[in-house]
This record gives C-alpha cells, structure tokens and sequence, in this order.
C-alpha cells in the first residue's frame, strides 16, 4: 500500500460519520454534511486514482466535482425556496 | 526515502489532515454557519496540498492536468455553493433583513 492508498482509505473513513450526521442532522445542518463529503469524495477518488496508477481513473473526480456541485446547489436552492 | 517521497509524504499528510479536521469542525460546530466555514476549508487547503503531492509524481502529464482542473473546479465552485447554503440558513422568511457589516434587525 502506497502513501497515496492510504491517505484515500483515512479520508474514505471519515465519511461515514459525516454521512450519519447528514442523515440525523436538521436539513440545512445535514446539506452542508453533503457538501463537504462531495468534496472528501472527490479527493479520495483523486487519491485512488493516482494510488492505483491508471490514468483512467482520473475521470472520475473529474466529473463527480461538477456533479456534485450542481446537485448541492439545486438542494440549497431548494431549501432557500422552501418557506 | 528520497527527498522526493518525503515530500509527497509530507504533502498528503498536511492534506488529509486539514480534512480530517474539517470533518471534524462540520461535526462539532455550534451552529449551520459555523459549518460552513469548515466545509469552504475543506474545498480549498486540503485539495491544493493534494493536487501539489500528485503534481510531483505526474508533473504536467493527463493525469496531472486533470488534477489540476478538478481542484480548479472546487476551488471555483466552492464559494458560490457556500454563498447559497448561507442565503438558505438565513431567517429572512421571519421578516428580518441582511445587511453586511450592519448588525442584524431585531424581529417585531
């Protein structure tokens, strides 16, 4: 296991705290949960990537840092249109 | 280890540090705003470290170029998410007004 494989499996633990608190949390509270573990995930897939040395792999960050951007605002939109 | 690894090692360490306390400080802190602080932390600090420990390994090849666009991306991005998560956390819906560098109406 190379330094790359282990500092994605340190970051891949830390989202699952982050994602019981999402679940149990207040909506807003928990949407911003989501919203760092979007970014955590981007970086563990960046780091798996690399740590496994397939270029291929790359592509992935790539379009789940976009994605989860657009589907974190579309739900704080929401949450602003709410009441 | 090489000056090379040991700067990789050090790199990814910082990195996945400075998240792991974000994570942290999203768990702890008091209040929605608070949050967001350590969320907008988290998508700045920690991927520039990483993408800095990847780019000595890759240097500029597709691999590296495309690390550097998706820390660009949440980097970019990341501002305008914590602004709209701060609109939604905001009472307005209560009658009272936002006004930066003014303290907050009171209700009523």
């Amino acid at each position: 296991m190379n330094a790359y494989l282990l500092a994605g499996t340190v970051l891949l633990a830390a989202l699952f705290p982050l994602g019981l608190f999402a679940a149990l949390a207040p909506p807003l509270d928990g949407l911003v949960a989501v919203q760092l573990g979007a970014t955590v995930c981007t970086l563990v897939f960046l780091l798996l990537a690399e740590g496994f040395g397939r270029s291929v792999y790359f592509g992935v960050p790539l379009v789940l840092s976009v994605g989860s951007f657009v589907g974190s605002l579309a739900c704080a939109r929401f949450f602003d249109r709410l009441e | 280890m090489s000056a090379h690894d040991l700067a990789i090692d050090v790199l990814l360490g910082l990195g996945a540090g400075i998240e792991l306390l974000c994570c942290a400080g999203v768990l702890l802190a008091r209040d929605t705003l608070d949050r967001l602080h350590y969320s907008a932390a988290a998508a700045t600090l920690g991927p520039v470290l990483i993408a800095a420990a990847i780019l000595i390994d890759e240097s500029l090849s597709s691999s590296g170029i495309t690390t550097l666009v998706v820390v660009a991306f949440l980097i970019a991005l990341g501002p305008g998410l914590t602004i709209a998560t701060a609109r939604a956390t905001h009472p307005r819906h209560e009658d009272r007004v936002l006004r930066l560098g003014e303290p907050e109406e009171e209700p009523g």
